[in-house]
């Protein structure tokens, strides 16, 4: 999942990378139901970063016409705060710039979707 | 405030306000197959086309549009239409309900324009182009006052707001360029033959060949064809979508044969072969993922979904299979329980997802 950018901020915890990994299990629980694959393999992800008062994640989606973005954005906030130490919050923004385009998924989806 | 999103439980009112219109569109419908129902009802028959099209599909497309522009004042789209059909249903002046519904079409068509500024694209294009194809058919039924004249450029509103919305999936897959410039000039002879059948029977004609290839494209390239062997919910919306597009290759072909036009032994089928087995199967599929977003309320998938599906279809087969008109009626009798079905079926699931996951 390479096109999740590996910031990583001066105030980043200790672990954070291990956080990170599970943070980004969590999310590929969603399930983007139309297309039946997961939000970070679909590329949504645009980016995951743990500081030490939240974790900060910038989300798109493929289309700006499409309903489902609240609800997504719903289901993936609850996905991580089941995954997330006591004290560290869900800072999740929708964000349009640069827009969704089919190289951002990953290798499996791409391979799945015959690529 | 006009900028800021409504919240999921406001926007329910708006949803009844669209539902309404389909119920007395629905029973408008019976009423035309002789079907015995109390005047207030039975005198909506010559509206039953307005009711469902501009006032119900119009009133759902268009709160679907406004949750995506998350905009207050995207939301006076759905409001407009919900109420140009409440006005149509209290018989209040004609020109009353077309104004409210062609303001809706217009903040709709505004709207899309406004996403495919933000994100210039086939898709995004398209939709807007489905929502001025609205915009045109409220327009010539103010103008012409007749409804057949609406009907080319409503039936078109839905078919490209749904090939846009699939064109849209098919970005996961590798489609070919050549297939998206074929797309494009399908949607332009959809717009061109309903624009042509203003002037020329042979519009209608242009218009049947743009939707028969429409069906086509979309059975070859649609993301339907692989997640059809996932399972559960994302395989029943490809079963849906799948099957839908056989009925809309089946209406365009009636419609080829001059089934679209007013007056045709063939009107009836073509036409409900793409607005009830097209359409609707769209609405099937979706309603359990657009209504969750839509007002934040879970719709947990069961094979039992598969019912009203096959009930439309083994109905609206009935339908155009038969000349007897104590058949058709009976059809259309089935018709609506299949949709009846439906509305029940997602009820029981709402009721189900609650007991599920206490919120």
């Amino acid at each position: 999942m390479s096109e999740i950018q590996q910031t990583t901020s001066p105030t980043a915890l200790p672990g954070a990378e291990e956080l990170r990994q599970t943070l980004r299990q969590a999310l590929s629980q969603v399930i983007d139901p139309e297309a039946g694959m997961n939000i970070v393999d679909l590329g949504l992800i645009y980016r995951l970063e743990v500081t030490s008062e939240a974790v900060e994640v910038d989300i798109t989606m493929t289309s700006p016409a499409c309903p489902l973005g609240e609800m997504i954005i719903d289901q993936a906030t609850a996905a991580l705060r089941t995954a997330l130490p006591a004290g560290l919050e869900v800072d999740m923004k929708l964000v349009w710039s640069p827009p969704w385009e089919p190289a951002r998924m990953s290798d499996h989806a791409k391979v799945h979707f015959g690529w | 405030m006009l900028n800021a999103d409504l919240r999921p439980l406001a926007r329910l009112p708006l949803l009844f306000l669209g539902m309404l219109s389909l119920l007395v569109g629905v029973l408008a419908g019976l009423a035309r197959f002789g079907v015995a129902l109390p005047l207030p009802v039975a005198s909506q028959a010559g509206a039953h086309g307005a009711l469902m099209i501009s006032a119900f599909f119009g009133t759902v497309i268009s709160l679907e549009r406004a949750v995506a522009l998350a905009r207050g004042w995207a939301y006076l789209a759905p409001l407009a239409a919900g109420l140009g059909g409440l006005s149509l249903l209290l018989g209040m002046p004609l020109l009353l309900s077309q104004l409210l519904l062609g303001s809706a079409a217009a903040i709709m068509s505004l709207g899309s324009l406004l996403i495919a500024r933000r994100q210039p694209a086939l898709f995004t294009v398209t939709l807007a182009l489905g929502a001025l194809a609205w915009l045109a058919g409220n327009l010539f039924w103010l103008v012409d006052g007749v409804i057949s004249s609406a009907v080319p450029w409503w039936m078109i509103f839905l078919v490209i707001t749904i090939a846009g919305e699939r064109l849209e999936l098919t970005r996961f897959l590798p489609t070919p360029l050549l297939a998206k410039r074929l797309f494009a000039a399908i949607i332009v002879a959809l717009l061109g033959g309903a624009a042509l059948a203003t002037q020329q029977a042979l519009g209608l004609q242009v218009l049947a060949g743009g939707l028969l290839a429409l069906a086509m494209w979309l059975l070859r390239y649609d993301i339907a064809r692989r997640t059809i062997h996932q399972e559960g919910l994302t395989r029943f919306i490809a079963v849906c979508l799948l099957s839908g597009y056989g009925w809309l290759a089946w209406g365009a072909w009636l419609g080829l044969g001059g089934g679209f036009a007013p007056g045709d032994a063939q009107r009836d089928a073509a036409l409900h072969s793409i607005l009830l087995g097209f359409v609707l199967s769209m609405v099937f599929g979706h309603a359990p993922i657009i209504f969750p977003a839509v007002t934040k309320v879970r719709i947990p998938y069961h094979p039992f979904f598969y019912l009203p599906l096959l009930l439309l279809y083994l109905s609206l087969l009935l339908r155009v299979a038969t000349d007897a008109s104590a058949w058709r009626q009976a059809a259309g009798i089935g018709n609506a329980l299949a949709l009846l079905l439906f509305v029940l079926t997602m009820l029981v699931s709402v009721a189900r997802g609650r007991r599920d996951t206490p919120l």
